[in-house]
């Protein structure tokens, strides 16, 4: 059995002396990015005003993760809802993708998580500068007092670092304990594993995106201007 | 453990777009879809607020037309009910007046068939009488009737005031005899009717059958009737006031 913190090439592209070396991960992801998107736009090439059992699946999707929003940040879902929607659906659809014989979850490799953790990182600074401008979003650093700008600066990496970590974790070992009981007993004996890797799977992608959501929320709402707080005259 | 840069690259960038083409073609539409319908549903919401009012309004007209057709029912029934009435008491009048006339047309009837039937007896009784009387003169000795007619005739005449014996002097008087009289006796009577006024009495004889027995004494404006048939016609007015009496009674 494989190290799950080795990855190997599937194969190499581009010149020998400059070769790229393209990943199983990368496959599986294009694969699901290629589902999801073929999936999407079938599902919204005829919308009605009267919805169809897809239809009807897809609004009730959309409606949670706005409601979902609402709830964590106060604010109005459109802004937020692409990015972390379609964070928690490509995490969700690439953990289950572990139920395919043969198919590791591109979140069960260090690059996935790593990249998306990156992307979350680089949304907060995203959102943070276009909810409160550079200078707002730097001030941010300095709440609750200057002194505590490198921990904060700190916090910003390790929170994101330890998101990485979180997934790359959790996958990595479903895959991974799954696999040992697999080569022991490979009848049956796997599915409540498997089963729980669902549930693992569905609980990572759900803290993935509303820690994100989180995130950048805060980074917005640390942004904005202070307003000072009210005083009651006695 | 390896980490390869190249795919944390591919990754990242496959996210990202994996992040746009959703948003393109399923985030969007989708949520657009879900505000079209918000939307559509405020306004069918709105719609149905509005029709609604409408409906509410149109059911306020409904009972106010209602209770104003109520009122007009009522009228109209307390104006038939007065209007019948009123007719009611027209018939009724109209009936008790036509009783009334029927009741004196034929109480009118009645009085005229009892007047006609006892006009009838009466005729019969005196028809009847007057036969009677008839057969009993008959029976009766002649003579010494007329002298008991002559004797009432010459007590009649005695009966008269002066003034009226004077009156019937000189005047010529008409003599009625139920049967013909001969000079004796024509002289016999004229004699005692001379005696009874006092003065010479200028005399006609005259015979009438229908006074049964009797003489009767005729002036222009003087009569003595003295005989049965002026009996008769005396008993037949004593019962003709007799019955009207009854009548009254």
């Amino acid at each position: 059995m494989d190290s799950p913190l080795e990855t190997f090439p599937l194969f190499m592209v581009g010149p020998e002396s400059f070769a790229v070396p393209i990943m199983a991960s990368v496959v599986v992801t294009w694969a699901i990015m290629a589902v999801l998107v073929l999936g999407a736009a079938l599902l919204t090439r005829r919308l009605t005003m009267v919805p169809s059992r897809a239809q009807a699946t897809a609004e009730l999707l959309v409606g949670t993760v706005d409601q979902q929003i609402r709830d964590v940040t106060g604010a109005a879902p459109a802004p937020y809802r692409a990015f972390v929607g379609t964070l928690f659906l490509f995490i969700l659809i690439a953990n289950w993708s572990s139920l395919i014989p043969g198919v590791t979850p591109p979140t069960a490799t260090m690059e996935t998580p790593a990249a998306l953790a990156a992307i979350v990182f680089l949304s907060i600074i995203f959102f943070g500068i276009r909810g409160g401008g550079v200078g707002g979003f730097l001030r941010g650093f300095a709440l609750p007092n200057p002194v505590m700008i490198p921990l904060n600066m700190l916090e910003s990496i390790t929170r994101s670092i330890s998101m990485f970590v979180r997934l790359f974790g959790n996958v990595m070992s479903g895959v991974f304990v799954i696999a040992i009981v697999g080569s022991l007993a490979a009848l049956l004996v796997p599915i409540p594993l498997m089963v729980l890797d669902l549930l693992t799977g569905a609980v990572q992608a759900y803290i993935f995106a509303v820690l994100s959501m989180v995130f950048i929320t805060s980074a917005v709402e640390k942004g904005k201007p202070q307003t000072a707080p009210e005083t009651k005259e006695s | 453990m390896t980490f390869d840069y190249w795919t944390l690259g591919f990754q990242a960038v496959n996210v990202l777009v994996l992040i746009w083409l959703l948003h393109r073609f399923f985030w969007k539409p989708v949520a657009a879809m879900i505000a079209a319908r918000q939307a559509t549903v405020a306004t069918l919401l709105d719609e149905a607020k509005a029709k609604q009012a409408e409906a509410e309004a149109a059911l306020a007209k409904i009972a106010a037309t209602k209770a104003g057709l109520a009122a007009e029912r009522d009228a109209m029934l307390a104006t038939a009910r007065k209007d019948a009435q009123a007719a009611r008491e027209t018939l009724l009048a109209e009936a008790r007046a036509e009783a009334e006339a029927l009741h004196a047309t034929a109480k009118a009837a009645r009085v005229r068939a009892a007047e006609t039937l006892k006009a009838n007896a009466i005729d019969e009784a005196q028809g009847l009488a007057l036969t009677i009387a008839g057969q009993l003169a008959a029976r009766l000795d002649g003579p010494a009737t007329d002298a008991a007619f002559l004797r009432w005739l010459v007590e009649g005449l005695a009966a008269l005031s002066d003034t009226e014996r004077t009156a019937l002097a000189g005047v010529e008087l008409e003599l009625v005899s139920a049967a013909d009289q001969d000079s004796p006796v024509q002289d016999r009577i004229a004699a005692a009717i001379t005696n009874a006024l006092g003065t010479p009495a200028k005399l006609t004889f005259r015979t009438e059958p229908a006074l049964i027995a009797g003489h009767e004494l005729h002036a222009p404006h003087f009569s003595l009737r003295n005989s049965w048939r002026a009996d008769l016609d005396r008993i037949a007015a004593a019962l003709g006031e007799k019955g009207d009496l009854s009548d009254a009674a």
